[in-house]
This record gives structure tokens, sequence and C-alpha cells, in this order.
């Protein structure tokens, strides 16, 4: 028997897959900007998750018996970075759907502003 | 004041973020439809699942470090402010790395 919390957080990794294949087709996974995006906010999230889950003084406290036993990095639940993935890449989702996004043209125009070197 | 950690490490992400807004143009606050529009389907979902894990006994919050203002049993305010900031975090960076791509690159991000 697959533990609850990486059972369900791979089985939610593939839900999510499944709505941008075959419902929403937003084309995010085609895009550079939201790997290289994913990678900063696993970067960020060993911090902060190592925080909530450091067992010498967790913020969120878990029955083992759901866990993988894996806990790395730091002791983050492995299976986290599933969950996370699943959360943050469904909000991303959403957020493509909702709106258009801007071209790389845009984006330049408006970067005059920004970003000066 | 441990009783406000994890709503402070909440707090922190969004401020630690907000340059993510205003110096690299993300538009994400200044976007607030198209925002909620993506972020209340993706926290109704995820709080679902959470509150059936804490009401099954996979997972709990540390009374040490949460305020204890409960929505439900057991079931903090702080842990409805993780999916509200985490997931405004992860737009920021995608737009913010879209606008880094645009800049400093040839193609389209």
């Amino acid at each position: 028997m697959i533990p609850a919390y990486p059972g369900f957080s791979f089985l939610a990794v593939l839900v999510v897959i499944g709505l941008e294949l075959w419902v929403l087709r937003t084309g995010i996974f085609r895009q550079k900007a939201y790997w290289i995006a994913m990678a900063v906010i696993f970067a960020f999230q060993i911090p902060v998750d190592g925080w909530m889950t450091k067992l010498s003084a967790p913020i969120v406290v878990y029955n083992p018996e759901v866990l993988s036993g894996w806990r790395w990095p730091l002791d983050i639940p492995t299976e986290e970075f599933l969950y996370a993935w699943a959360m943050l890449t469904l909000v991303i989702l959403l957020w493509e759907r909702a709106g258009p996004s801007e071209s790389g043209e845009e984006r330049r125009r408006r970067a005059g502003r920004l970003l000066r070197r | 004041m441990d009783r406000y950690q994890y709503l402070i490490l909440m707090g922190l992400c969004l401020v630690l973020t907000l340059p993510l807004e205003f110096l690299f143009g993300a538009r994400v606050w200044r976007r607030p439809r198209r925002l909620l529009t993506a972020l209340v389907p993706t926290a109704a979902i995820f709080i679902v699942w959470d509150v059936i894990a804490v009401a099954r006994g996979h997972w709990g919050f540390n009374p040490r470090y949460t305020t204890g203002w409960n929505i439900l049993p057991d079931f903090p305010i702080d842990e409805v402010m993780f999916f509200v900031a985490v997931p405004i975090c992860a737009l920021l960076t995608l737009e913010a790395v879209r606008n880094v791509l645009a800049r400093f690159g040839k193609e389209d991000a």
C-alpha cells in the first residue's frame, strides 16, 4: 500500500497533467518561463517548507503512517514537492486560462521602464 | 509571539515577493479579478483536501506555533492563509521570470 500523502500527491500531479493536456491546453508545459519559475519556486520552498516541517519545532506535524518516510531536503517530506507542483501548476493553469498572456514584444516595450541594466 | 509564527511566515512570503510586482513588473496584485479566478478554485480544492486530511488525522498544526483562531476543529485560519499566500508567490514568480526573459532574451517567453 502506498501511504496516503505521497499517493494522493502523485494522483494530484496526474490530474493536473491531464487537465492541461485534455481540457485547458494552455501550452504552459512548452514554455521555458514556466519551468524556470518552477525551479525558482522549489528553491524557495526549501527554506519556507523546511521551517514549517523541521522536526525540532514543527508548525505542521505529520502522522508518520501517511508519509513515504523520505524526509529530504532538511526535514521536508519529499512528497511535499509533488503536492506543491500540483497546487502551483493548477493555479498557474487557471491564471493562464483567465487572461491573455502578453507577447514578448509587449513585455519588452513595458520592460523599457523596468529592470534597467 | 510563538503562536503567530505560521501567520508571520505567510506574511513574510507575501512581503518578500512584493518586489516582483513592483520592480519586476509582475502585475499579479494589479489584476485582482484574474488573480481571484485562479486563486479561489485552487485554494478551495486544496483546503477541502486539507480539511479531510486533518479530520482523518493525517496531519495537524502545532498549537504552539499557530494562532488557534480555528475556522473548523483543529483548523486555524493560518492554514487558509497558506493557500492564499503560496499560490500568489508562485504567480508573481512566473510573471517576473517572463519579464526577465523578455527583457534579456530575444525569444517570446
